[in-house]
């Protein structure tokens, strides 16, 4: 998939879509807002989902009110077209046009927006507990303000042969890994339904970020998942940029796509070296730590931290870049991970493990509107890297990985490739000439209205947004962080059920490769 | 499996010798501040506590107050500034008593 | 056995006391059991490289184990959500006596968030704590020096150090 020209602005299809607003052309932004007034909401939502490459990629409201009306938002991922198009609508009463009877992946955002702002789809459907525990009263700390009633905890209906018995599972689990609190359904050994609960780890980051200015925020959006540190807060600075105005300058861009891709690399030895230890092949796992390890000492001596905090900054890329480090350290500790993967795809006992395991199919990825290697592992090629760049990005050629199994097997060959993707593009983007730099000197802020923008960034498990709206003394009045486990994790429950036991679990969260603290944030 | 063991016999060992030695990878791990008391002023120490995002610093008086525990090691005092507050190149920050980590440093400097 | 004090000179006494009798019984071979209560996820994966071929716990004699009545540490990172606190607690009380309980990283300590209604702003107000680990994520290198610490087999260096420096900083 090679780079075109940005500035589809004249494409009819697009064109034909906005005149549904009221709108006659994009322009050459990458963000297109429209209005949607919600007696037209249901019929705007099936006139987007209908069109070419659209995917819902996140809903939220978008204000504190805690009475008064609310602005619903919904972000659209036009891939086909390169640009995001986001809708807003005013909702007054309680209720609003129910998104998940056109969209059935907009269910979890429909839980999550009756729990922390008290309002809900028409249909009267019962809706889950997302982010507040079962005793959250009305006082409980929210966004908004309090459902009326709290969500009752629905799930899909097992149909089953015989008895199945329900248990709870967590959050206390394997030594090492974070805490995670699921429903088990099983029949004996086959799993027939798997639902998360992410409550007993919910840190109100969004909660807390209110009053805050972008760059005291980034440190908290750093560590809202430490594992997604550079894509999460390149989708943050880059919202909090876009409502600035400010444009880093273009070493920048470089050192944090660089870093972005150091992170991409990581992960994804990290996620092998999993596998490994979910398949119990102990040797293949110490190999894939050998160089996650080496490739983590890469990024401390390249950007000075592990895990490349700090690199990011709200106009641009504050950390030194050690250029001598990168070339020097990377080929090695990349040729520790193609080694390493090279011997366990001629590991049959290994391979047998993972084919076929955790299915998860295209129709499945697009109707949940999954993202990262998960989605692109089922033949959806979409990588925000190549649909919606940011430079460098559009510069190179990108060879968007993708396979078409949607088992195991098929994410852990997306993640190799993207892997070698990454060392070429890192090579690359080097030669640009990389290096800290600020659009703005810290402390200085333009003199501004109150404004809002949308961020995103690919990050190892997929697209990770954010929106971000400031008031004129340049404080947030409303972050939205959505990493991309915020999608992810809804299609796993799909990936475990029917013909997987228990022992194919924890293969599936390594292939998946996601964290529980990307979506209790 | 021959392919695995032939592998890990050429790869050799890469475990590090400590404690018995030190590693020579510490050197690349960010660490907690070294302040400067000659040259902290009241003023400037109320600059580094505004900075600091993880409350590590606080001022009592005529003491900066330095919570290593609570310190991310992020940079942003040092960065604010850097004739006052330098690289550690401590790692090994262990604990047996919460207050062990939280240290006293006397504001010596005169203003200007 | 556990001291319920948080502050203190009897702490170090019992503390000291503690880890003499500490290694004595545990002698070189010791289990430890993990708890996130809110971590970032990036602790966790240092710690699991702490069985990772660089740093090989195992050959200090310190294993993992998932199971609370076979461990002798507790390694609890994040901030504790308020709503763990119940499991964090049954995973305490699982764990018999001896034991040892060691904070690890800045939000177990008390940095990065503040007590609020989401977070204690750390795990020390919920047990009692025998070793801090500073750090955020603390490096492996850090988490084992912290492992030897507890048990007594390396001495707690940074309450000599006085992070002030007197000279051209470097």
């Amino acid at each position: 998939m090679t780079a075109t020209q940005p500035g589809l602005a004249d494409e009819p299809r697009l064109r034909d879509l906005l005149s549904v607003f009221g709108q006659d052309g994009a322009g050459d932004e990458p963000v297109i807002t429209v209005s949607a007034p919600v007696a037209d909401l249901s019929a705007a939502v099936r006139r987007i989902a209908a069109h070419p490459g659209a995917r819902l990629a996140d809903v939220f409201v978008a204000t504190h009110e805690t009475d008064g009306p609310v602005t619903l938002r919904l972000i659209w991922g036009l891939d086909a077209d390169r640009r995001y198009l986001v809708s807003e609508s005013l909702i007054e009463g309680e209720t609003y046009p129910s998104l998940s009877d056109i969209v059935p992946g907009a269910f979890t955002e429909e839980c999550e927006i009756y729990e922390q702002f008290g309002i809900r789809p028409a249909n009267g459907r019962p809706l889950n507990r997302v982010a507040l525990p079962p005793w959250a009263g009305p006082d409980w700390p929210r966004l908004g303000r309090a459902p009326t009633e709290p969500p009752k905890d629905v799930h899909a209906p097992h149909h089953v042969g015989g008895h199945a018995f329900e248990f709870p599972f967590g959050p206390v689990r394997q030594v090492a890994v974070e805490s995670l609190y699921y429903g088990l359904v099983t029949s004996g050994e086959e799993l027939v339904d798997l639902y998360l609960f992410t409550w007993h780890k919910h840190r109100g980051v969004e909660w807390r970020l209110r009053g805050m200015t972008p760059g005291d925020a980034l440190f908290y959006v750093e560590r809202t998942e430490g594992l997604g540190a550079v894509g999460n807060s390149w989708a943050f600075a880059a919202a909090a940029e876009a409502a600035l105005g400010l444009e880093p300058p273009p070493q920048a861009m470089a050192a944090r796509a660089i870093a972005l891709e150091l992170e991409r690399l990581y992960n994804h030895a990290a996620a092998t070296a999993a596998l490994c230890q979910s398949t119990g092949l102990v040797i293949g796992q110490a190999a894939a730590e050998i160089a996650l390890e080496r490739l983590l000492r890469l990024n401390a001596a390249v950007f000075g931290h592990r895990y490349l905090f700090g690199v990011v900054d709200i106009g641009g890329a504050r950390a030194d870049l050690d250029a001598a480090a990168l070339r020097g350290d990377l080929p090695a500790a990349y040729g520790e991970l193609e080694r390493a993967a090279e011997a366990l795809l001629s590991t049959n006992s290994f391979l047998d493990r993972l084919e076929a395991t955790g299915i998860l199919a295209e129709e499945a990825a697009r109707r949940l509107g999954l993202v990262g290697p998960v989605a692109r592992a089922t033949g959806l090629a979409a990588d925000t890297r190549a649909d919606h760049p940011a430079w460098p990005y559009g510069e190179f050629p990108l060879a968007v990985a993708v396979a078409d199994a949607g088992d195991v097997l098929a994410r852990f060959r997306v993640m190799l490739t993207e892997a070698a993707e990454s060392v070429r593009l890192i090579g690359e983007i080097g030669r640009t000439g990389a290096g800290p730099g600020l659009a703005l000197p810290p402390g200085a802020g333009p003199g501004q209205a109150a404004s809002s923008g949308l961020g995103w960034a690919e990050s190892s498990r997929g697209e990770s947004l954010a929106w971000v709206a400031l008031d004129d003394t340049g404080r947030i009045t409303r972050a939205r962080l959505r990493p991309a486990a915020v999608r992810n994790w809804r299609g796993f429950d799909d990936a475990c059920r029917s013909q997987n036991v228990f022992t194919d679990i924890p293969i599936i969260e390594a292939s998946f490769w996601l964290t529980v603290a990307g979506t209790a944030r | 499996m021959p392919l695995w063991t032939l592998r890990g016999l050429r790869r050799g060992i890469v475990t590090t010798r400590y404690p018995a030695r030190p590693d020579p990878s510490a050197a690349l791990l960010p660490t907690p501040p070294v302040f400067r008391p000659d040259v902290l002023t009241p003023g400037l120490a109320d600059r580094l506590v505004a900075v600091c995002p993880s409350r590590a610093l606080a001022r009592d008086g005529d003491l900066l107050v330095f919570d290593v525990g609570a310190c991310t090691a992020c940079g942003r005092c040092r960065a604010e500034a850097p004739h006052a507050a330098g690289d550690s190149g401590e790692f090994e920050l262990a604990a047996t008593v919460r207050e062990h980590l939280v240290k006293q440093i006397p504001l010596g400097g005169r203003s200007a | 056995m556990m001291s319920q004090d948080a502050t203190g000179p009897a702490i170090q006494e019992t503390s000291e006391e503690l880890q003499r009798t500490v290694t004595r019984m545990f002698g070189r071979s010791l289990h430890i059991r993990t708890l996130d209560t809110g971590s970032c996820a990036s602790c966790e994966q240092e710690i699991r490289l702490l069985a990772a071929p660089h740093y090989d716990l195992h050959r200090l004699g310190f294993f993992f184990t998932p199971a609370p009545r076979h461990a002798d540490l507790l390694m609890v990172t994040g901030p504790m959500v308020q709503v763990f606190e119940t499991a964090a607690r049954k995973t305490y009380d699982a764990i018999p006596d001896p034991k040892i309980v060691v904070a690890t990283g800045a939000c177990a300590l008390g940095g990065v968030y503040q007590p609020d209604p989401f977070t204690r702003g750390g795990i020390g107000s919920s047990f009692p704590v025998d070793v801090w680990i500073p750090g955020c994520p603390p490096s492996p290198l850090a988490l084992l020096q912290g492992l030897l610490v507890a048990v007594g087999r390396l001495a707690d260096k940074v309450k000599d150090l006085d992070f002030a420096l007197n000279g051209t900083p470097t």
